[in-house]
């Protein structure tokens, strides 16, 4: 057979790297949106999503047509619904626009089209609007901000939930997975769903253990930064795992991922007191940087605190859940001076005293504590010296170690890093 | 949850303190008062909680747009007969905010509603009150919800000062025993942590929390927890005499306590605690300059 048409609905993050990965595989792939200022833009070539080589897979494909009326979809013998699912403080998710893009996915494909969930959804989804007419699977997104077109494109392996998982794959769909060179494992609808709550568990299992033990090391005087290499080479654990302390858990789907879990468990009357302890981990973690910010520098008269990040993570341009905002938005009394390679000043523009630097070096100016709060690789370069001849105070929170602590305690600066005691 | 329903702090019309005759009640009416806030301090002399008619004598002193803090306790409450006074103390002030639907309540609890083996305490720790006077709090938190007036419950931390008049284990009692040139004596070694907060800082916290008409509960708690050993030999330091620190044989196993502090800090971020040497040091030396206490 020729090869098949891939349609991609909701143009958000997922659907947009997504569709970008199926044209750099070669297919003829139609990219749908209901907003037609957003498939404008996208034609024209301005993405309004951050990831490495986005711009360039897209731009090398060739094969991608962005459209804004879901009638093109009808050209399409695979289709994926793929709209980023919103989350709420709680971790709820709100399926409403993904219902409502299945339903207009389903009224403008061709009876014969395969359509495929993308978004995640929470078990027991699929199987409700699994009508039985044709065939509709779901398929476990592994997105990763910053990593993510790296990840469409060599994923290590793909996870499709079927209504019965013995059946083959219509040709279409094998077709296309076939293409991606990797394992691909079918299982029945509610496995498919929870297994993408399952890796996040212990991805949160892993990055929990670690926040805890990084407290223990701060108030004990051991540094985890001596520790976890000696974890990263126990094969049960292993050279990947999530290692590096961070400030709780962060981004929302791990968040919202513990919170399914503990409505899953609380109907179904089994235990999550686990996922429950992760979530006040969390919380505790989060507010690493104010409490040391309110150890030193907050009871001084109008301090300046500089913050070097404000996306949630490197590579990106989200600030949802990101722990900068966090900390700025605790920070509404006082004087900030903040910069971001990516991120502009109207993510920032609800906290009155700040002011948005052009420069790292820039907005540590005559400041009396520094925290750098996403890890973006352009921070690693600064120089200590350079930003203790920059600032007022010695004050340094560094919560990811993207300082070298020796240069950085050489330059008289209090270099505070997670999991490391304070002047360890 | 908490929240400060006026990010910028005012003054309320006025405060009525019932309990302003005691060790907590008398600290923040002269908070409140250095701070140029009217306050009409209520004691037992006014309105008796346990008389018949208290809830009319509390209501005919209320105004609609006060802020009442309710203090008043049989404190700590250790028989069934003190847990049941005071249940009937808050009783009556309920009885009153039905009458007279003030603006703001401030009840001042106690982190004793939490379980004795809670080691890192917030504000969502389980209620899980070992004693009566726990339980006594837990009760009368719940009552003062039901008035349905916009309520911020404190529940500090074992509080010290010159003018404490109970003599518990711990910064109080080890003071008076150095001032009185006595052994300072510790449970076995003194080793359990504890986190001992100032009474002009939970003055001033509960005045915070007045003038950003705040909701929701708070701990009053410094965040820096100290073990018994620290605390007598900081108040022997401060005490000027040769006070020695003399262990005892363990009856109870070593049960340590620290708050988790980052509501309060994310609330009032700009708030310095005393520093324990300080205020210990400070409470000795008002002790010594006022006989009577």
């Amino acid at each position: 057979m020729s090869k098949p048409v891939i349609g991609f609905a909701g143009m958000t993050h997922l659907g947009l790297v997504s569709a970008a990965a199926a044209a750099a595989k070669g297919f003829s792939t139609v990219a749908f949106d209901s907003d037609p200022a957003r498939v404008a833009a996208l034609s024209a070539g301005k993405l309004h999503v951050v990831e490495p080589e986005l711009d360039a897979t897209i731009a090398a494909a060739g094969r991608l047509r962005f459209v804004d009326s879901a009638a093109e979809l009808s050209g399409c013998d695979l289709i994926y619904v793929a709209p980023d699912v919103p989350t709420d403080d709680q971790g709820s998710s709100d399926l409403s626009g993904v219902e409502a893009l299945l339903d207009t996915v389903r009224s403008a494909a061709r009876s014969d089209a395969v359509i495929v969930i993308l978004s995640q959804v929470p078990p027991g989804f699929t199987r409700r609007r699994a009508t039985g007419d044709r065939g509709l699977f779901c398929q476990v997104e592994t997105l990763v901000f910053g990593r993510a077109v790296a990840r469409a494109l060599k994923p290590e392996r793909i996870i499709v939930g079927a209504s019965d998982p013995v059946l083959d794959l219509p040709a279409p769909y094998a077709a296309f997975l076939a293409s991606f060179a990797c394992p691909v494992l079918r299982m029945r609808y509610e496995s498919a769903e929870l297994a993408k709550i399952a890796i996040n568990c212990f991805l949160v299992a892993s990055v929990s253990t670690t926040n805890m033990l990084a407290e223990l090391c701060e108030k004990i005087g051991a540094d985890w930064g001596e520790i976890a290499p000696a974890l990263r080479l126990d094969a049960r654990i292993g050279p990947h795992a999530y290692l590096a302390p961070g400030l709780g858990i962060a981004g929302g789907n791990l968040e919202r991922d513990l919170a399914t879990i503990g409505r899953l468990s609380a109907a179904a009357g089994t235990d999550a007191c686990v996922a429950r302890s992760w979530q006040v981990n969390s919380g505790r973690r989060r507010d690493w940087v104010l409490r040391i910010l309110h150890e030193t520098v907050l009871g001084d008269r109008d301090p300046l605190i500089a913050v070097l990040g404000l996306a949630y993570k490197e590579n990106t341009h989200s600030t949802k859940n990101s722990p900068a905002l966090r900390l700025i938005r605790q920070l509404a009394p006082f004087r900030l001076s903040v910069f971001d390679p990516v991120v502009g000043s109207e993510a920032v523009s609800f906290h009155g005293r700040t002011t948005v630097a052009s420069a790292p070096l820039k907005a540590c100016h005559d400041a009396q504590a520094l925290c750098i709060m996403t890890p973006w690789p352009a921070f690693r370069q600064l120089a200590p010296a350079a930003i203790a001849a920059a600032m007022r105070g010695r004050l340094v929170v560094d919560p990811h170690g993207l300082l070298d602590n020796a240069s950085a305690r050489a330059s008289g600066l209090d270099h505070r890093v997670l999991g490391r005691p304070a002047r360890g | 949850m908490f929240e400060l329903v006026q990010q910028q702090p005012s003054r309320p019309q006025r405060v009525v303190v019932m309990g302003a005759g005691g060790f907590v009640g008398a600290s923040v009416v002269r908070q409140l008062r250095a701070e140029g806030i009217d306050v009409s301090p209520l004691t037992r002399r006014e309105v008796d909680l346990l008389s018949d008619d208290a809830a009319q004598g509390l209501a005919d002193r209320l105004k609609p747009s006060d802020c009442l803090v309710f203090i008043s306790a049989v404190a700590p409450a250790r028989t069934a007969a003190q847990l049941a006074d005071n249940v009937a103390m808050a009783r009556s002030a309920c009885e009153a905010l039905g009458r007279v639907k003030v603006a703001h309540l401030v009840y001042l609890s106690s982190d004793a509603v939490y379980a004795d083996d809670a080691s890192l305490v917030t504000e969502a720790s389980c209620l899980r009150p070992a004693g009566l006077h726990g339980a006594m709090h837990v009760a009368r938190e719940a009552m003062m919800a039901s008035t349905q007036v916009p309520l911020c419950i404190l529940r500090p931390t074992a509080i010290y000062g010159a003018s404490d008049p109970h003599n518990s284990y711990g910064p109080n009692r080890f003071r008076r025993q150095a001032a009185a040139a006595q052994d300072i004596v510790l449970f076995g070694g003194g080793e359990e942590m504890r986190d001992h907060i100032a009474i002009d800082d939970v003055a001033a916290l509960l005045s915070l929390c007045i003038q950003h008409r705040a909701k929701g509960i708070l701990n009053a708690a410094t965040g820096e927890s100290a073990s018994f050993r620290q605390v007598a030999e900081l108040v022997a330091a401060a005490s000027g005499q040769p006070a020695r620190i003399v262990e005892t044989p363990r009856q109870a196993p070593i049960t340590h306590r620290h708050f988790d502090t980052a509501r309060l800090i994310a609330a009032f971020p700009r708030f310095a605690f005393t520093r324990l040497s300080g205020g210990l040091a400070a409470a000795g030396a008002a002790a010594k300059g006022s006989p009577s206490s």
